[in-house]
């Protein structure tokens, strides 16, 4: 038994309350759009492999906390599979090569025959191949534990979209001496794991600086260049600064004096100089020009107002990397002064 | 069997599809001795008349920060659901232009968005590769901003398009660049059935749209980058009813005809067709001719359509900020809504006819949202 009755709300109050709270949502919204606003926002883009998910975990441990144990131990079934993976390459590829040879046993996969592991570039072995292979029998042991440089080299597929924020401190040399720390807060963006049609979502990225991953060594160049290539000519990147990575540079040094640059299409009139280390920086600065070349082409007139560098790093090389986020902040910041009129 | 063997046998095998494909094609063309405008030519009819003063923007809809690639009404009570490029979704009162809800993604790049129909929850997917369900009585959080009621994942690609079954709250369609669609239980978030991947006749490249029927809700048609049109019955995975071939290019948008026996597609070879179900033929090609001359890769791609409901009007948004208005029998287009007073200042990326019809909500890179009434003595079409 009981009674309920409710007052009617008067439509005046419900109204107020509805605009409180349209109120509420705008001012939010303001509130994170200008938080947002000092971050410098960062698209990674390059073939697969091509380091990308590395430079991820140096920026970790450069300007993060790094791994505690917990996340090392998650790696350890990662580098696992990466160690099978890489036997089964092996395996398949010492089949195919035994086909046409008739010692066949010079191909038998073992921990002491490099044979089938010295023609890694005909079959796919995956560049963390050398690395873990020569520690097998640390990584098989019961207590492994990773170490940062374990992590660093395992090798797992990105998938979605990987972003990690991160702040450097810096100064820069302003007009009048007015020297002044600033907190440089860069927030990367990889989503290289999507294997579909990238101009359907690219425009997403519509405001990002670009920062373009080169694997040198693997036949994937002329994909590069494709990329490299269309990602120019968007028109959503009119205004966009492009930063080029010429990645994996120690094992670009080693294939470069056993491997002619010749071999891939795009370096056909390539022509040799010297020898040693004076020709693996010869042979680089082909490609530098290269890729510069190909920049100009692609870029009409009225793109002059990008920013365009391109770097030389090993992912793997923690200092590296280092330096080159210096260099890459420095660049960024003298361009964003640039346009704000100051310099 | 040796791989160069087996490439050979590819190789004809794929001949003999194309070949069987052309034959197919000539045949439809032979039986093809009409089109829906020629048809309604013969009865005598005429377009309707139009002026600009019959649709008129009566709101916009302002607070985004970034493109809003996508919208959809409600089912009812007139509110709008709003996706865009700064990552948020917002839910408006179309009557008041007010906000109701603003919701920050965990992924911040979203695609697609879509109202629940009993209007409790949006739906929105994107980069993240799956579809997260919010529900709008949720107690917001600190930040203001509504957990995840269920994260649907499965899809190995973008998620470019999702819809809600019509009158069923626990089942989603999505559309994804994996190339295939799902049909998900939104309550246990549960795969129930997948379309195309690893099945023949699935698309060859990334889905980009979806539409169910909505006179039949078992049947839902998809558009791919492989420029097609695909039929799917929802209780049949694994083969499609029925491919719709004929545009040029990526099919980035489809839209069924108000009474379920035809669909509409939008591609980026900058046509619209008009395709009948039960035939499997084409009814008719919306095109404007080119006025230079010349086939430029500046040719404007059609974005987004949708029907008026009556389906004497097709609405199609364009790259180059036109929306033209068609009139669906006669194929001319009647009124254009980018050249009118106060129409959008970017591309249209989106747009969708209210439940009731009487309203159409574009959404456009300019970051805004505009709402057109049917003025005059017109209320509805």
């Amino acid at each position: 038994m009981g009674c309920l009755c409710s007052k009617q709300k008067p439509v005046r109050t419900s109204d107020a309350e509805e605009n409180a709270k349209a109120a509420e949502i705008e001012k939010r919204i303001a509130q994170e759009a200008t938080a947002e606003k000092h971050i410098q926002k960062v698209l990674l883009l390059g073939a697969g492999e091509s380091g990308k998910s590395t430079i991820f975990k140096q920026i970790r441990l450069l300007f993060q906390t790094g791994f505690d144990e917990a996340e090392l131990r998650s790696y350890i079934p990662v580098i696992h599979a990466n160690v099978f993976q890489t036997i089964k390459i092996l395996y398949d590829g010492a089949k195919e090569f035994a086909q046409n040879e008739t010692d066949s046993l010079k191909y038998v996969v073992s921990l002491e025959n490099k044979e089938t592991l010295s023609r890694g570039n005909l079959i796919q072995v995956p560049d963390c191949a050398q690395y873990f292979m020569k520690s097998l029998r640390r990584v098989s042991d019961a207590n492994y534990v990773p170490t940062k440089e374990d992590v660093l080299y395992a090798r797992i597929r990105t998938t979605g979209v990987a972003e990690i924020q991160f702040r450097r401190a810096s100064f820069l040399f302003q007009p009048r001496g007015r020297e002044q720390e600033e907190r440089g807060v860069y927030k990367l963006f990889d989503a290289g794991g999507q294997r579909n049609e990238r101009r359907k979502w690219i425009h997403l990225f519509e405001g990002y600086d670009q920062a373009l991953f080169e694997d040198e060594t693997k036949n994937r160049m002329m994909e590069t260049k494709a990329l490299f290539d269309w990602v120019l000519k968007q028109p959503c990147f009119e205004k966009t600064s492009f930063m080029l990575f010429l990645n994996k540079f120690d094992i670009f040094e080693e294939k470069a004096l056993k491997v002619p640059l010749s071999v891939c299409e795009w370096f056909k009139d390539y022509q040799p100089v010297s020898s040693g280390k004076q020709e693996v920086e010869h042979a680089y600065e082909f490609v530098k020009k290269k890729f510069e070349e190909l920049y100009f082409q692609s870029s009409g007139p009225e793109r002059v107002d990008r920013v365009f560098k391109i770097y030389r790093t090993t992912a793997l090389d923690q200092k590296l990397i280092k330096k080159t986020i210096k260099l890459v902040d420095e660049t960024l910041r003298r361009r964003n002064l640039l346009e704000a009129g100051l310099l | 069997m040796s791989v160069a063997e087996l490439k050979e046998r590819h190789e004809a095998a794929t001949a003999a599809v194309d070949s069987l494909r052309e034959r197919l094609r000539q045949k439809r063309q032979m039986l093809l001795d009409n089109d829906l405008v020629g048809y309604s030519r013969t009865q005598g009819r005429a377009a309707i008349s139009f002026s600009s003063t019959d649709l008129v923007c009566c709101r916009t809809l302002q607070g985004h920060t970034g493109k809003v690639y996508s919208l959809d009404w409600s089912p009812e009570r007139n509110r709008i659901v709003s996706a865009s490029q700064d990552g948020r979704l917002i839910v408006w009162n179309a009557l008041t232009s007010q906000k109701t809800h603003a919701i920050k993604l965990p992924c911040a790049w979203v695609m697609t968005c879509a109202f629940s129909p009993n209007g409790q929850s949006v739906a929105s997917g994107g980069l993240d590769s799956g579809c997260s369900i919010f529900n709008l009585n949720f107690q917001i959080d600190r930040d203001g901003n509504i957990p995840v009621a269920r994260f649907l994942s499965g899809h190995k690609g973008y998620v470019s398009s999702c819809q809600y079954v019509p009158d069923d709250e626990t089942h989603l369609v999505t559309g994804s660049g994996d190339q295939t669609c799902i049909l998900w239980d939104v309550t246990t978030g549960q795969r129930l059935s997948v379309f195309g991947g690893e099945f023949p006749s699935g698309h060859t490249a990334d889905v980009l749209s979806i539409s169910i029927n909505g006179s039949n809700s078992k049947m839902f048609v998809s558009g791919s980058c492989d420029s097609t049109a695909r039929l799917w019955d929802a209780r049949i995975a694994s083969r499609a009813v029925h491919t719709f071939h004929g545009h040029k290019g990526d099919v980035n948008t489809v839209k069924f005809f108000p009474d379920g026996q035809r669909f509409g597609t939008g591609s980026d070879d900058g046509a619209c067709r008009l395709f009948d179900v039960r035939t499997g033929h084409q009814l008719q090609v919306y095109q404007q001719q080119q006025q230079q001359g010349d086939n430029s890769a500046d040719s404007p791609i059609v974005t987004s359509i949708a029907f008026s409901i009556s389906g004497r009007l097709l609405f199609a948004a364009y790259s180059n900020g036109n929306c033209y208005v068609w009139d669906t029998l006669v194929g001319k287009v009647v009124l254009n809504l980018g050249a009118v007073q106060n129409s959008h200042e970017g591309r249209i990326s989106c747009l969708g006819l209210s439940a009731d019809g009487s309203a159409l909500c574009t959404g456009s890179w300019d970051r805004t949202l505009k709402i057109w009434a049917f003025g005059g003595h017109r209320r509805v079409m």
